[in-house]
């Protein structure tokens, strides 16, 4: 019987969805109806000096998301860590990387680690950012430690870290409110020149804080699972 | 003028300065929350004769609506914001003592950072902005639920992980939904274009709307989730789950129905489904032995009440839904404060051994009889007025329908007198078993009997309540006009 009433709800989910589809598959058309979109493409240039517009929609134009995007990545962390410390189990016996496995990968560390930084620099002229940037870094992180052993990892410091970058993005945010406008995340320093690296007022900044806050957390998501045996 | 943006920032800066000064200030860190959780409460507080006058609009990164995101601060945001702050404070009060052990700091961020996403899902002008600061609210309270580690609170928070996961699905696509049909997100915006959607495109986007919130608001076939997770939850947290958490996603579905998606045919359903909610939760816990799943049963009861009489389409019944929302979050979060250092004294879930508990904690289980009465809506407390007013506003559109549905509300009622009265009747009847019960500590009495004065001297400013509340209501009623945002 219950199976009976799954395999009907299930086949009325896939039905709804699939006359769902046909809506969703409609091409947003740059007609009047997207029209918040195309504004955006159409002024972010002069607006907020940053070459990438997919940036300056996720720094400025809705910047506050993304201090809320930010904001649940943490909480996630935190909630990895809360919840991996109760759960115990066997440890598995660990062998011993090869010698070359373990060179190698510490060789291969820093230049991810500069390959990240170079992401989250770059992030408002070329695609990428803050996010995938401390993304490759916690991969740097990840790759040393399922290759060596005996890493030594400070987890004070990764909280502390993880809590400065918000603070500093807290703390870019509130001295908008003490410019012309009043108003939050306010792109307060001057655009500088179109395209280059020291250009877009606060986006880049901003962005680098979002990569440093994204690198620790994940990096330390990674570390509590490790300890977790 | 205080910036109503710092509402949202203040708490959500304190919790990353926790998570930054937690290796050096150890268990302090709860002083920087105290005082976080103090200014917010003075900031609402300060907002509120400003915007009886007119609303403010606050605007983000110097951008105006629709490009921007912005924050519309009206006399429900207001509110609320006073009911979260408040309630939160007293909450976090308790908590000092009652929260034992390595890693508090945790506790509160998570706490800190669920005051966040409450602050925001209320005060928020934009619906993407909505979804991340619920999702704020969502993934602190799994946290929250599951964090005594034990294995009924991760049981709990797993159940309420997955499907408030599936909620928030719902909701995104309805976002998506509304950004691909109307091209913006901003709700004033939104208001004005959602008339011109195609009917059944408008059905889809509000009905995964409300059941991705209703996950959130337990409303009835979506809150299996609700006696788990508040009953296996720290009390303290039950306390904020039940006290202003599920009616911030209330409140939420209530404001999109009316002000932005402007559907008022959708009511009558949500009317007989808040009904339904409220009888539920009422028989359901009526067989319940567990004191805290009675009290959580109970929450769904309350919510389904305040969901009907949010859906009468009427101000009279918004207003009173909003009275209620004031006197459930007071007198749950006493009896969740309450339960919390009985089960701590006796070790005991089970309210059978309670006999004679009162005793021991005399003042303890004074203050539980306080909120018993208000919820069940004896005269003078503040739960007799919001219930004579939901009643009020049901029969005054004389229609055969709410008669049936106020009938069926006062049968609810008086369900809920009876398991209450029964659990009084144990308090005070008998000898305690156990040795070395005593009172709660000063810092768990003192909120509560905070909580206590807001419903016992509620009467004395009832022209007020109603008239904060019932400006509250008429700004849910209208649409929402671009012309406040622009």
């Amino acid at each position: 019987m219950r199976k009976f009433v799954s395999i009907v709800l299930l086949a009325g989910f896939v039905f709804y969805f699939a006359t769902l589809t046909g809506g969703l598959m409609i091409p947003s058309t740059s007609g009047e109806r997207s029209s918040v979109g195309l504004d955006i493409l159409s002024r972010t240039a002069d607006e907020t000096g940053s070459a990438n517009a997919v940036t300056s929609v996720v720094v400025l134009y809705r910047g506050f998301d993304t201090l809320g995007e930010v904001t649940v990545l943490f909480l996630a962390a935190l909630g990895i860590s809360i919840f991996m410390k109760g759960t115990g189990g066997v440890r598995k016996k660990v062998l011993d990387q090869s010698f070359i496995l373990e060179t190698g990968s510490r060789l291969l560390f820093p230049l991810m680690f500069l390959f990240g930084i170079y992401i989250i620099t770059h992030g408002h002229l070329t695609p990428g950012g803050g996010f995938p940037g401390g993304v490759v870094i916690a991969t740097g992180f990840f790759v040393i430690l399922l290759t060596s052993e005996s890493i030594n990892f400070n987890k004070t410091l990764m909280s502390v870290l993880e809590g400065l970058a918000g603070l500093s993005f807290i703390g870019l945010g509130l001295v908008g409110l003490f410019g012309p406008d009043n108003s939050f995340l306010q792109n307060f320093l001057p655009l500088g020149d179109f395209n280059t690296i020291f250009s877009a007022g606060i986006i880049p900044i901003i962005y680098a804080v979002v990569g440093i806050k994204v690198a620790a957390e994940l990096s330390s998501v990674v570390f509590a699972m490790k300890e977790s045996k | 003028m205080v910036n109503p943006i710092l509402l949202i920032i203040i708490p959500l800066g304190a919790a990353f300065l926790i998570s930054t000064v937690a290796g050096t200030l150890k268990n302090s860190t709860k002083y920087i929350a105290f005082l976080a959780l103090l200014g917010n409460v003075w900031i609402s507080i300060s907002l509120l004769p400003q915007v009886m006058k007119h609303p403010i609009n606050v605007i983000i990164s110097g951008i105006k609506p629709p490009l921007g995101i912005n924050l519309l601060v009206g006399p429900m945001g207001t509110i609320f914001s006073i009911i979260i702050s408040v309630a939160g404070i007293l909450v976090l009060l308790y908590s000092f003592k009652y929260i034992e052990g390595e890693g508090q700091s945790k506790y509160y961020t998570l706490f800190l950072l669920l005051i966040t996403g409450s602050q925001g899902m209320i005060l928020t002008g934009d619906v993407f902005n909505l979804f991340v600061f619920f999702e704020i609210l969502a993934i602190s309270s799994y946290i929250l639920v599951g964090y005594a580690g034990d294995r009924n609170g991760f049981e709990a928070a797993i159940k309420y992980l997955i499907l408030g996961s599936v909620g928030s699905i719902f909701i995104l696509i309805s976002v998506a939904l509304i950004y691909q049909e109307t091209g913006t997100l901003n709700m004033a915006d939104l208001a004005g274009k959602f008339a011109s959607v195609a009917t059944g495109k408008k059905m889809m986007i509000m009905l995964f709307f409300i059941t991705g919130m209703g996950v959130e608001a337990a409303i009835f076939p979506l809150n299996s989730w609700l006696p788990d997770a508040h009953s296996s939850a720290p009390s303290s947290i039950s306390a904020v789950l039940s006290g202003f958490v599920i009616e911030v996603a209330l409140i939420v579905i209530i404001k999109f129905v009316y002000s932005i998606f402007v559907m008022t045919e959708i009511l009558h359903y949500l009317c007989l489904v808040g009904v339904i909610t409220l009888l539920v939760g009422e028989f359901a816990a009526f067989n319940q032995g567990n004191i805290k799943r009675v009290l959580a049963y109970s929450s769904i009861g309350q919510i389904g009440l305040i969901l009907f009489a949010m859906s009468l389409n009427s101000e009279a019944g918004l207003s009173a839904g909003i009275m209620q929302v004031v006197n459930h979050t007071a007198s749950k979060s006493i009896l969740f404060l309450v339960a919390g250092y009985m089960i701590k004294m006796t070790g005991s879930y089970q309210f059978k051994d309670y006999k004679g508990i009162a005793k021991k904690m005399p003042v303890s289980s004074f203050l539980f009889v306080l909120g018993v009465l208000s919820l069940i809506g004896v005269p003078p407390f503040l739960g007799f007025f919001s219930k004579l007013n939901i009643i009020i506003a049901a029969l005054a559109a004389g229609n055969v329908f709410n008669t049936v549905m106020v009938f069926l509300v006062l049968l609810g009622t008086v369900i809920e007198s009876v398991y209450f009265l029964k659990i009084l009747q144990i308090f005070y009847i008998g000898e305690p078993v156990r040795e070395g019960i005593k009172e709660a500590p000063f810092t768990a009495v003192f909120p509560i009997a905070l909580f206590a004065v807001v419903i016992l001297l509620g009467f004395l400013v009832l022209p007020e309540i109603n008239m904060y509340a019932g400006s509250a209501a008429a700004e849910l009623f209208t649409k929402i006009q671009m012309a406040q945002v622009f």
